[in-house]
């Protein structure tokens, strides 16, 4: 399994839309677990008033990624393999896991 | 007094029995299933199947064969073993590849009709006529209410074992495995406790395989022996001096041994055959009696001093060989042969044992059979000759293709030495075969060559119409066209004249793909056509592989993709009946979709094909190709290495079909990663071949990146039309041409290369809906520069995606979401139940699922099934 980053830009109306797609992802992630990892997904505010989303997964081939977005239904933008991760500083913004529940 | 351990209840085998019970229960109910027992010698994988079938034995009809430990076994003989047990078989023993087919197809339709636990034991010494017929039965078992046992020494398959292939190629939702483990030491103590002895040690000197426990117990004694073997031969000597020699005598015939070849064997008296069975180390078997355990025999036969295993040999030899003709096993009369020295009896059976196993489809057996003729007849003669001709064929046709080639080459040797000239020019002319398979290209052509000449100048035969089709086929190889129907041609008049059909089919082969290759696609079709006409109607199954490749690859090639896609289907349909290997027809059925525009299709094709370490590197080239330009065209990582990986492995073969293909894509992909300079070396490095071999096809798109590097100076006119078109500058003409083929992407990019607004629109259009997005960059930049700027449309919803299905894929599944079953839907759709068991295939895999249900849920989720007539019957 690789990283790979994933652009889904203005993919949705709203927050409940993405809400809604989210859960869709999870569950067909549950279904080819050897093949893609979702690990977390920061979700963007995009100009035209829609929101979107960079995700950060795990896969064995792009393939794989975009297999994942077609059975949940989920726009695939672009795909780029990471080769590093360099952390700074923690995450601004406390997360479900840090905050120990669901957020 | 030897010890007797009863064995009547058997110990910590409680799961696996519980399991066999619960596959039969299944089976019964019309769903059969392959079950694999694995496990070391000794483990009591019979005992299980033994109490198993006995358990079950009012229920169900039990079949048993068993495979022999023999270097060449019978072939078929499990098989012949099993059909022995039926009623009424009436099919005639297989002597062509149809023929064998039909042989299994009668098999499986008794599976069918009662429900039946058929056993086959040890089928890791299975013969590969034998493995055929496990595949055969392991793919179909689900229709029938049976059970498919199979046990085998999994420690004993290693990786290129051949039953490891068959093992892979199994449905594996109809097969269970069960792995037999060697008893706990709590088990040792309980055998211990039955035979009365103590358990003391018992476990560690035996590891607790039940087999080695067992033969302790039974010998008594102080000592426990330190391996299987000593147990064994404690055991024995308990044994009164009579009973012991017995011993010997049933050791040197693997398996069992009928009492009247016993009695010759064991020079007339067999007396004390009583105490063998009483002692239990021989066992009554249903055509004589046997060791109790394989294991047994060989600890036996081991001890044996030289002599007395080549007198003995020699015995049961001469009985044998004394049984009439039609009674006679031929393979057993090799082997006898062969253990006993006797040089003259190997020469006279094992050539006849080879020419059995080569009629029932075992060439390897056939091969094994030959070279063992081989070690003995050393004298370079007029019969090492043909034998070493008849062993070439064989290697080849087990894949053995150095051992083909040297084979071969000694043949040669030895007809100059003896001036045979019809025998050289024989050989030299089947040299090429073995070579084509090593990459030895020059070699193949010096050696067809040199055969044209030799036969010219003999009567003409069939060994000229041989020389003549495969040099067409060499010409073909290396895309010299018209050289290639030339030759074809020649040695397609003289194999009709001959009546040859083979070499008939070969000769139309190497024509039609050289029409194909020079762009004469419809004559090219119809001789390839008439190649695949002849082959299906002589049921020579090879020839009908080598005539759908041919079209499906050849046509590809040339960007005739319908057709192309069309020939792969029909192949696979056709490989699926006859248990072929498909690898290199998927690889080009990957590239075709590529260019129809179906990426996923392609990929899923591809990848399944790249994860399979077996699959040869021809496929594995195209399939890499397949990959690398979706990958590159969608602007996903990992193009250029799949790329490079290709370029890699096909420089090796230095063919223009692979080097023109692989430099090409990798062009493009220089092309969308923005690099201009390795777009052009790329461009260049093969273009002057293409040129010289003027492939329409590789010679237009290696032209066609020249030119978008600005580096063209002027391009053949008899290039292929779409890409003389774009070079022209003529980009909706062009894009017309594409279309035309079905090549959505590559019209895009032409009407991308104008000056028109609303032709830079449209071809955007198309780039956004396939997802090609570094050309849907490419052209909004172009666009924004003429100060149109494109805001990105409402994005499209992946219900106008679904899942690239066919229409008729969609049709069968709406009649799954009615509940339909597939012999109902075949009725229905007016097709055969097997064309229907494809599409269900292609349906599950194209939605990623595992059963029906999960099919039609996920094809609720995606809306596939919306918009559906209604399912009436029409």
């Amino acid at each position: 399994m690789e990283t790979y980053v994933i652009l889904r830009r203005s993919g949705w109306d709203d927050g409940a839309e993405l809400a809604e797609a989210a859960e869709r992802s999870r569950a067909e992630g549950e279904r080819m677990p050897d093949d893609v990892a979702w690990i977390r997904s920061y979700v963007l505010d995009e100009t035209d008033g829609r929101v979107g989303t960079v995700c950060i997964y795990q896969a064995s081939s792009p393939e794989a990624i975009r297999r994942h977005a077609s059975e949940a239904v989920l726009p695939v933008d672009e795909i780029v393999k990471v080769v590093d991760t360099v952390v700074v500083r923690p995450d601004p913004v406390p997360t479900a896991i840090d905050q120990g529940g669901e957020s | 007094m030897a010890t007797v351990v009863p064995d009547d209840h058997l110990l910590e085998r409680g799961d696996a029995n519980a399991q066999l019970d619960a596959d039969l229960e299944h089976a019964r109910l019309g769903v059969g299933r392959v079950v694999l027992v694995g496990g070391e010698a000794g483990v009591g994988k019979t005992s299980l199947i033994r109490s198993f079938t006995t358990r079950h034995e009012s229920e169900v009809r039990v079949l048993v064969g068993a495979c022999e430990a023999l270097f060449t076994p019978r072939p078929l003989g499990p098989v012949y073993d099993i059909v022995q047990g039926l009623d009424h078989w009436t099919a005639e023993t297989p002597g062509t590849d149809a023929e064998r087919v039909r042989f299994f197809g009668a098999l499986l339709e008794e599976l069918r009709s009662h429900p039946t636990v058929a056993v086959f034991e040890d089928v890791h010494w299975a013969d590969e006529a034998t493995l055929d017929a496990l595949k055969y039965l392991g793919r179909r078992i689900d229709s029938a209410p049976s059970l498919l046992v199979l046990t085998f020494r999994d420690d004993e398959v290693g990786a290129n074992h051949p039953l490891r292939t068959v093992l892979g190629e199994l449905p594996s939702g109809s097969t269970t495995r069960v792995s037999l483990a060697p008893l706990s030491p709590d088990g040792v103590a309980e055998l211990a406790r039955r035979a009365e002895r103590p358990a003391y040690g018992l476990y560690e000197a035996t590891g607790g395989n039940p087999f080695f426990v067992t033969e302790v117990l039974a010998a008594g004694g102080g000592d426990i022996p330190e391996t299987v073997v000593d147990a064994v031969l404690a055991r024995a000597t308990r044994l009164s001096d009579g009973g012991r020699r017995l011993l010997d005598a049933v050791a040197v015939v693997p398996g069992s041994i009928e009492i009247w070849l016993l009695e010759e064997v064991a020079g007339g008296d067999i007396d004390d055959l009583a105490e063998c069975l009483a002692s239990g180390m021989l066992t009554p078997t249903g055509v004589g009696v046997g060791f109790r355990h394989e294991l047994a025999r060989l600890a036996i036969e081991r001890s044996l001093t030289p002599d007395r295993r080549l007198s003995l040999n020699e015995t049961a030899l001469r009985a044998l060989a004394e049984q009439p003709a039609e009674q006679q096993d031929l393979s057993a009369l090799a082997h006898h042969a062969d253990a006993a020295g006797n040089s003259e009896a190997v020469v006279r059976f094992a050539p006849a044992a080879a020419a059995h196993a080569t009629a029932v489809g075992a060439h390897r057996e056939a091969a094994e059979q030959y070279a063992r003729a081989l070690s003995y007849h050393v004298t370079e003669d007029a019969e090492r000759l043909a034998l070493l001709d008849r062993y070439s064929t064989a290697a080849s046709l087990t894949g053995r293709y150095a051992d083909a080639l040297e084979a071969r080459q000694e043949a040669i040797a030895i007809a100059r030495a003896l001036g045979d000239r019809l025998r050289l020019g024989e050989n030299l002319a089947r040299l090429p075969q073995a070579c084509i398979s090593l990459g030895l290209n020059d070699l193949a052509e010096e050696a067809s060559r040199e055969a044209i000449e030799i036969l010219e100048q003999l009567q003409p035969g069939r060994e000229l119409a041989l020389a003549y089709a495969f040099q067409g086929y060499l010409r073909m190889l290396s895309r010299d066209n018209d050289e290639g129907v030339r030759w074809g041609e020649r040695g397609l008049a003289l194999a009709v004249e001959v009546e040859d059909p083979e070499i008939h089919a070969f000769a139309l082969n190497a024509i039609g793909t050289s029409h194909v290759m020079a762009g004469r696609i419809e004559q090219g079709r119809e001789y390839l056509q008439r190649s695949l006409d002849v082959s299906l109607e002589q049921g020579l199954h090879s020839r009908v592989a080598a005539a759908y490749s041919m079209l499906a690859s050849g046509l590809g090639e040339m960007y005739e993709l319908e057709a192309s896609e069309k020939a792969a289907h029909d192949f696979i349909a056709f490989a699926a009946e006859h248990d072929m290997d498909t690898a290199y027809i998927r690889s080009w059925l990957a590239a075709t979709l590529v260019y129809l525009g179906r990426w996923d299709e392609a990929t899923a094709f591809a990848q399944e094909l790249l994860a399979d370490p077996a699959v040869s590197a021809i496929s594995r080239i195209t399939a890499l190709i397949a990959l690398g330009r979706v990958r590159a065209r969608r602007g996903d990582p990992g193009g250029a290495d799949v790329l490079d990986e290709a370029l890699e492995v096909s420089e090796a073969g230095g063919h223009l079909q692979r080097l023109g293909h692989v430099h090409a894509a990798r062009a493009e992909g220089a092309w969308l990663a923005g690099d201009r300079d390795r777009t052009f070396r790329d461009a260049r490095a093969v273009y002057d071949l293409a040129l010289e071999k003027r492939h329409l096809w590789f010679a237009g798109e290696l032209a066609y990146w020249q030119w978008r590097c600005g580096e063209l100076e002027s391009a053949p006119e008899w290039i292929a039309e779409p890409f003389a078109l774009q070079i022209a500058g003529e980009a909706r003409r062009a894009a017309d041409a594409w279309n035309a083929r079905g090549c959505p992407y590559e019209a895009a990019r032409a009407l991308a290369e104008s000056d028109d607004e609303a032709l830079l629109r449209e071809a955007l259009d198309v780039f956004e809906s396939l997802g090609a997005r570094p050309a849907a960059h490419g052209v909004r930049q172009a666009l924004r520069e003429r100060g149109v700027s494109v805001p990105r449309g409402p994005r499209p919803s992946t219900r106008e995606n679904p899942a690239n299905l066919t229409a008729r894929e969609l049709e069968v599944l709406g009649l799954v979401a009615d509940g339909l079953r597939n012999p109902e839907i075949a009725a229905r759709l007016v097709v055969s139940k097997r064309t229907v068991d494809h599409h269900v295939s292609a349906i599950l895999r194209k939605l990623d699922s595992k059963t029906r249900g999960e099919a039609v849920a996920a094809a609720g989720r995606r809306g596939l099934l919306e918009d559906r007539q209604s399912a009436e019957p029409t």
